[in-house]
């Protein structure tokens, strides 16, 4: 899934280069190993790269567009042929090219951007359109979250100078500006140098976010449609909690995502947090790689062991997901065998994963999800775990209530979580 | 009673309303630079007239109040006041309610306002610093951190540069703007040959922002209920400043945003400065004063500029909440027997004022300008609501034209902000481009949402100001240059 960055500076004598490079780097959690960047003029213009520094040089001007996705979104951004726009898509959509087309032809005509944009979605959108932002070759922008979407976005703004939309809060506070407005499902805005409007398109029902936004996807520091990420997760650890059987010394989060749900576990049941491992090489989401063998060199990266703490101690070990296990297994082993802990409880502050996302959203395989294939004690005996806990669905389903959220549940098996609006 | 009004725009429509409420059955005669089609209602309904002529030529308009020989002159915007308007009039023996030249002065240069502040050691005072030449402000940039870069004379609330700079790994890119601006900036302000001045970098505060009016002889100060102004051109706090995109009011004197206390200290603090003006012009100030304030966390109230006159929109909310004969009180203040006045308002209510705009504006006036436009008052009227004329006019086809900046306000009231918000809303849809050229207003202006940002925000701002206040930090700004020292100067960046 891609990430959407556009950024307008009223002021024309702006270059964004270094605000679309640190504005990029902020979202880089969310999956980046393909950047693109697209400018304005006789007609847009985008470059595509592999590094951030090498594609923000190309913004060069008072407005850019840009969009990071994994290796595998190499489509996420399209230029039509004569040059008059270019969208960008969140994911990947097969009705992308005719909406491509449409809004080129309705661009081109002239007449009300606003009307223009929406009766193209009337007419190419289907249920599954994703969210999208056009850049047109006049440099005006058009950001629309989709009713069907399934992550945020957020409008703020810097000074009087600038309208920053984003994927996720975190850039907006990066590039020094103020949140806004989270954009509701199937609201919009259209800026330009002389007008900015605000306009709801689409009628279709709200999808939810995707649960792994607020369970993995987002930093800690971000704010999703008003929800306080980091207080979410902390949340859900305090839940887990109630499955504590046995007695343990010490919580320990699986980095770096799960640190606020064990911090909130370890509060409830008062023993210590420890860190317990340290990351060599910045941060890798190890999630989001699809190869085997980088998702793995990740994982490994990641789990330099801080052995005083924990040789000896019996381990509450918490997670904020797992999928196939291999981030468990890891762990596990490095417990036992290089620390030497006695005990390794598990605590997973999700469900069982036990269907593929049907929007491929996330890229799950059936056959690799370890919740949809292996026994409960299997699976305690595979990863090497003294007892392994999971939230129960309608745990996740009344936290997501309380903060007044609507997540898609379905690779979990039910339809939402939460408020049912 | 023969009643005077100098201006073309909203505020003048809004003064016009509350004067004709009078007992005193004045007729109206406005001198304006257009034919602005509301300002000529109320005049001729009141049996009076219309002049247009130019505002700023303290010749045209003494020759008006010739031909009317009014019993009251008010004085509407600054522009004619800093021209000497008023005082020409005042010198011909005419009875005026408006800031002389010299007292508004606290306008037009905002470097006389801050030196006044700092002279006098008022509360809620910024850090500053001004240029008269470029090449001087061209060599302070390079090393200016979290400031705000203006023209330091009044222009119409254009051209105030907000840059926030507190992380080192964007300032090369705001320097790179700031030095870029400065250029610009100045040669802009060229034009402007009443002022030595031409640009004033001040210390950034952010917080909530409100307005303070009052009217005074001089003497007696008569403090109006607090308003809160948009400036942002576009919805959700989007885009460049303007003057003012719509405002509330209410309930009662202050906002739901700001407490008692706070209102206090705002008045004590406007008090302070006019009695500071006062004493270093060596004149009654006799007219309308505001300060432009912020509740920051550096002071709590802070000043951000001040105005000589009533706000625009701002005057717009009082129309529909005066109780008392206004035109009553700005006789009196203008004959400098304010003593004993008393203004009353509905305190039951609040006021949402929303201005419509043609693209264009504010940074392209002149594509903004010329579009025929309409609006069904009577159907604004039905809902309970009112429309002021602002910068449009009528010409002899009988059509209304765009003049460039903000067309229309409209003005609703109710016991609650989510009523009169409702009925704005719908107002608005009486506002009708006649040629298809686009038009722009705030819809998030009055809702309940950015309600509740604001005062989240102010509570924000409030907790840090609290503790400050505690500390004995109020107002202070120390940095440490190792080596060097303690200093208070907070204007100074990251690069070095």
């Amino acid at each position: 899934m891609g990430s959407l960055l556009a950024i307008y500076a009223f002021d024309e004598l702006w270059n964004l280069s270094n605000i679309v490079r640190y504005g990029l780097m902020s979202l880089q959690h969310r999956g980046a190993q393909n950047f693109v960047v697209c400018i304005p003029g006789e007609r847009v213009e985008c470059l595509h790269g592999e590094n951030i520094d090498e594609v923000s040089r190309g913004a060069s001007k008072n407005v850019a567009l840009a969009v990071i996705g994994n290796d595998s979104d190499n489509m996420l951004i399209e230029v039509d042929d004569s040059g008059v726009v270019a969208m960008a898509s969140e994911r990947s959509w097969d009705g992308a090219s005719r909406a491509l087309q449409a809004l080129s032809n309705a661009f081109s005509n002239g007449g009300d951007p606003v009307t223009s944009f929406i009766s193209t979605l009337n007419r190419v959108s289907d249920d599954v359109a994703p969210s999208m932002a056009v850049l047109t070759k006049r440099g005006e922008l058009v950001i629309w979250r989709s009713p069907s979407s399934f992550s945020p976005l957020v409008l703020g703004s810097y000074g009087f100078d600038m309208a920053i939309v984003s994927s996720e809060s975190v850039a907006i506070d990066i590039l020094g500006g103020d949140v806004k407005r989270f954009l509701k499902p199937g609201e919009g805005i259209y800026i330009a140098k002389y007008i900015v409007k605000h306009f709801t398109a689409g009628v279709s029902e709200h999808r939810g976010l995707c649960t792994f936004e607020l369970l993995y996807l987002a930093r800690h520091d971000a704010i999703v449609d008003g929800v306080s990420v980091y207080e979410f997760r902390k949340h859900l650890g305090r839940e887990l909690a109630k499955y504590l059987e046995s007695d343990v010394d010490v919580v320990v989060g699986v980095p770096e995502t799960a640190l606020p749900y064990a911090i909130g576990f370890a509060e409830v049941i008062k023993k210590p947090f420890e860190m317990a491992f340290m990351a060599t090489g910045g941060r890798r989401r190890s999630m989001l790689f699809s190869d085997p063998f980088e998702k793995i060199v990740s994982i490994h990266l990641k789990m330099n062991p801080i052995r005083g703490v924990l040789e000896g101690k019996r381990v509450a070990l918490v997670d904020d997901s797992m999928v196939t296990g291999s981030t468990i297994k890891t762990v596990s082993q490095i417990l036992r065998f290089r620390v030497g802990v006695p005990e390794v409880h598990l605590f997973i502050a999700s469900p069982p994963l036990i269907m593929p996302c049907p929007f491929s959203v996330l890229r799950l395989d059936m056959k690799g999800l370890l919740a949809a294939n292996l026994s409960q004690s299997l699976a305690r005996d595979y990863l090497e775990v003294d007892s392994l806990h999971w939230l129960s669905k309608e745990d996740v389903d009344r936290v997501a209530s309380r903060f007044g959220l609507k997540l898609c549940g379905k690779c979990f098996g039910v339809d939402f979580f939460g408020c049912r609006k | 009673m023969k009643v005077l009004l100098i201006g073309s725009g909203g505020r003048e429509h809004a003064l016009a309303k509350l004067i004709r409420r009078s007992v005193l059955e004045p007729r109206l005669f406005v001198a304006m630079d257009y034919r602005n089609p509301g300002l000529e209602k109320e005049s001729v309904e009141t049996g009076g007239k219309m002049f247009i002529v130019n505002t700023v030529s303290a010749k045209d308009v003494a020759n008006v109040a010739e031909e009317v020989s009014p019993d009251l002159v008010v004085v509407g915007p600054e522009e004619p006041q800093f021209h000497g308007v008023t005082d020409v009039l005042r010198e011909r023996g005419y009875i005026v309610f408006g800031a002389s030249s010299r007292c508004a002065e606290v306008e037009k240069s905002k470097v006389f306002a801050r030196s006044l502040m700092w002279k006098h050691d008022i509360y809620g005072r910024l850090y500053f610093k001004a240029f008269t030449s470029v090449e001087e402000a061209r060599k302070f940039i390079e090393f200016a951190g979290d400031v705000v870069i203006k023209p330091a004379r009044q222009a119409g609330g254009k051209g105030v540069k907000v840059l926030r700079d507190t992380q080192a790994y964007l300032s090369r890119d705001r320097a790179e703007v700031k030095k870029t601006y400065i250029e610009k900036l100045f040669s802009e302000m060229e034009g402007y040959r009443d002022i030595d001045y031409k640009i004033i970098v001040e210390q950034r505060v952010e917080g909530v922002e409100y307005t303070s009016m009052i009217i005074t002889d001089g003497d007696t100060i008569l403090p109006l209920p607090l308003v809160q102004d948009h400036p942002h051109a576009f919805e959700f706090d989007i885009g460049p400043e303007t003057g003012g995109m719509g405002s509330i009011q209410g309930p009662g004197w202050i906002l739901p945003f700001i407490t008692r206390e706070e209102f206090g200290k705002t008045v004590e603090v406007v008090s302070q400065v006019l009695k500071a003006l006062q004493s270093e012009v060596r004149e009654k100030y006799v007219g309308a004063f505001a300060g432009q304030m912020m509740l920051t966390g550096i002071w709590g109230p802070t000043v951000i500029e001040f105005y000589s006159r009533f706000g625009d929109p701002e005057m717009s909310n009082l129309v529909p909440i005066v109780a008392s004969d206004f035109l009553e009180i700005l006789d009196k203040a203008a004959r400098r027997k304010l003593a004993g006045a008393k203004l009353d308002i509905d305190e039951d209510r609040v006021t949402i004022v929303k201005a419509i705009a043609p693209a264009g504006y504010p940074d392209n006036r002149r594509i903004a300008a010329g579009h025929p436009i309409h609006v069904d008052e009577g159907g604004v009227r039905e809902l309970g609501c009112e429309v002021l004329y602002a910068s449009v006019e009528l010409l002899a086809n009988g059509v209304m034209y765009t003049k460039g900046s903000r067309v229309f306000e409209i003005v609703c009231s109710s016991d609650n902000y989510d009523d009169a918000y409702e009925r704005i809303e719908k107002a608005i849809t009486y506002v009708k481009s006649l040629d298809g050229w686009p038009l722009f207003y705030r819809s998030d202006i009055g809702s309940r949402e950015l309600l509740n940002d604001r005062i989240r925000a102010a509570e924000r701002v409030r907790t840090i100001y609290g503790s400050r206040s505690r500390r004995g930090l109020l107002g202070k700004v120390l940095m440490w240059v190792p080596g060097e020292g303690i200093s208070d100067n907070p204007l100074i960046g990251f690069v070095r």
